[in-house]
């Protein structure tokens, strides 16, 4: 999981100026998934490899540092790793390798392995882009705008200005606990009473959490807040050229590498070939 | 136990989705019912709490570590799985989003592991086993069911998909989930009790109503 450290170097990296930052939230959510579903979809490894060639080029546009994209994605990729680490030894095929305890390695396996994981390269790239070019507020802004039902939108938006305040207030709790030696991973303290303080931490974060959910809904009730109410929105942004020039680069990318993948890809070899 | 993008076809990633809106839905109607206009602030704040305790890294017998879910808690002090659904969905997407812990294409499917399944594991065995073991016994093992029968069903889901053979992914997801269910029952337990002592109106046991419907079963769970 991630800590207080990656949720502000998230914010940071949205603070940066570009074309791409300063696009409709809108349009940046709608197509970084199309691109998402669309990888997921593929089974070409060469169509895999133009996204993310695509999707770094959009790295480059919008200033993300690659150093921290790439250290986010390869933090993220054991999650998905260890399964797909698994596929070469548990797919039926052409056995390409016998290695001790009758450990045997597949094609088709490999291919597989090599498969999930370019898709899961490219659904990394995709989302660490998009959280490093749009505030968490203006994705739920856009959620919202897209139909989102309203409370769900609301519950969302409130969530992400409360997490950054959770956060600190975990950091708090676990320093206090770091200063006087508490370490949850001492094996000289007994595991139970480990366990006892860290229950009683999540119970204080817990009634912490839901005190001030209390406050929160009484001082909004104060203001006016109503289970009619609704966010306030700015006049409907119209989508400039710059959106139109993003949306029409993008979806033909995409139909070109499916035409492609549909009559010469497949002259690639390996490349190419219909992994399924 | 958050599944990837890629690794589920988006057919079945599509038929994961519908169930998962036709249990928000459910949960979007429990909520507008029992919790009335506090609905938004208390869910919204919860869920940055259960993200907040999500990222506290835990010690597990045996050498490794884990970090809880969460969904039993809830489940458990709202007495219903909805609650589990609504918060469990908010803190999915927000790690498919921005984290990438979690696919977005597999957000349905993450979101029936862990808040459907889990909620309702969690609720129903509690439910079952109260009047039998007494109230915090039976959270005990209603955190650690749940836990460990959505980490079976991720198995079974991966099986579907074709990713990894169910005997191997029951074991594996059953064996690792078995220990890492020790701390969700533990901590459940604890939390239920400190709010007990601290602030037990907190409790849907302890509240004969809510949002004037009678909570089902609240008097004899107190009383246990």
């Amino acid at each position: 999981m991630n800590g207080v450290g990656s949720v502000r170097e998230l914010e940071r990296e949205t603070e940066k100026e570009s074309i791409l930052h300063l696009m409709d939230g809108r349009v940046k959510l709608i197509l970084l998934i199309f691109i998402i579903v669309y990888a997921v979809f593929s089974t070409q490894i060469v169509v895999l490899a133009f996204l993310e060639l695509y999707l770094l080029l959009l790295i480059y546009i919008s200033h993300v540092s690659f150093k921290s994209s790439f250290k986010r994605i390869l933090l993220l990729l054991p999650f998905g790793g260890f399964i797909i680490a698994f596929q070469p030894f548990i797919h039926p095929g052409d056995v390409i390798w016998t290695g001790i305890f009758g450990l045997q390695v597949t094609q088709q396996g490999l291919m597989w392995a090599v498969l999930l994981m370019s898709r899961l390269i490219v659904a990394l790239t995709s989302i660490v882009l998009l959280s490093s070019i749009s505030p968490m507020q203006e994705v739920a802004q856009s959620f919202r705008k897209l139909g989102m039902p309203r409370e769900l939108a609301m519950i969302f938006s409130l969530m992400i200005r409360f997490l950054f305040m959770f956060y600190d207030e975990l950091h708090r709790i676990m320093h206090a606990q770091k200063a006087r030696c508490f370490d949850a991973f001492n094996k000289k303290i007994p595991y139970k009473w480990r366990m006892k303080q860290l229950g009683y931490t999540v119970a204080m974060m817990f009634l912490r959490a839901y005190e001030q959910g209390e406050t929160i809904y009484m001082s909004m009730v104060s203001r006016g807040f109503s289970d009619q109410s609704n966010f306030y929105q700015d006049r409907k942004k119209k989508l400039g050229t710059t959106e139109y020039v993003y949306i029409g680069v993008t979806v033909l990318l995409v139909v070109c590498l499916q035409v492609l993948a549909m009559t010469h890809f497949y002259e690639l070899g390996v490349l190419g070939m219909n992994i399924i | 136990m958050h599944i990837p993008d890629g690794f589920i076809p988006l057919w079945q990633c599509a038929i994961y989705y519908v169930i998962m809106i036709v249990a928000l839905y459910f949960s979007l109607k429990w909520a507008r019912k029992n919790l009335d206009e506090k609905l938004i602030p208390l869910i919204a704040v919860l869920s940055a709490g259960i993200f907040a305790i999500m990222s506290m890294n835990m010690p597990i017998p045996f050498g490794t570590s884990g970090h809880m879910l969460g969904g039993a808690l809830v489940a458990i002090v709202f007495l219903a799985p909805e609650a589990a659904v609504l918060v469990l969905f908010i803190v999915l997407l927000i790690q498919a989003l921005f984290f990438g812990d979690g696919g977005l294409t597999a957000l349905g499917a993450n979101v029936v592991n862990m808040g459907l399944v889990g909620g309702a594991v969690a609720y129903f065995s509690f439910k079952g086993l109260y009047k039998a073991i007494g109230k915090y016994p039976a959270a005990a093992i209603a955190a650690w069911l749940s836990l460990f029968i959505a980490a079976e069903v991720v198995a079974v889901e991966m099986w579907l998909a074709g990713t990894f053979p169910l005997d191997v992914g029951l074991a594996s997801m059953g064996i690792y989930h078995a220990f890492i269910g020790v701390i969700e029952a533990i901590l459940t337990v604890v939390v239920l009790i400190a709010l007990d002592k601290l602030r037990p109106d907190l409790l849907a046991w302890n509240r004969k109503t809510s949002g004037g419907q009678k909570l089902e079963g609240s008097e004899e769970v107190a009383a246990k």
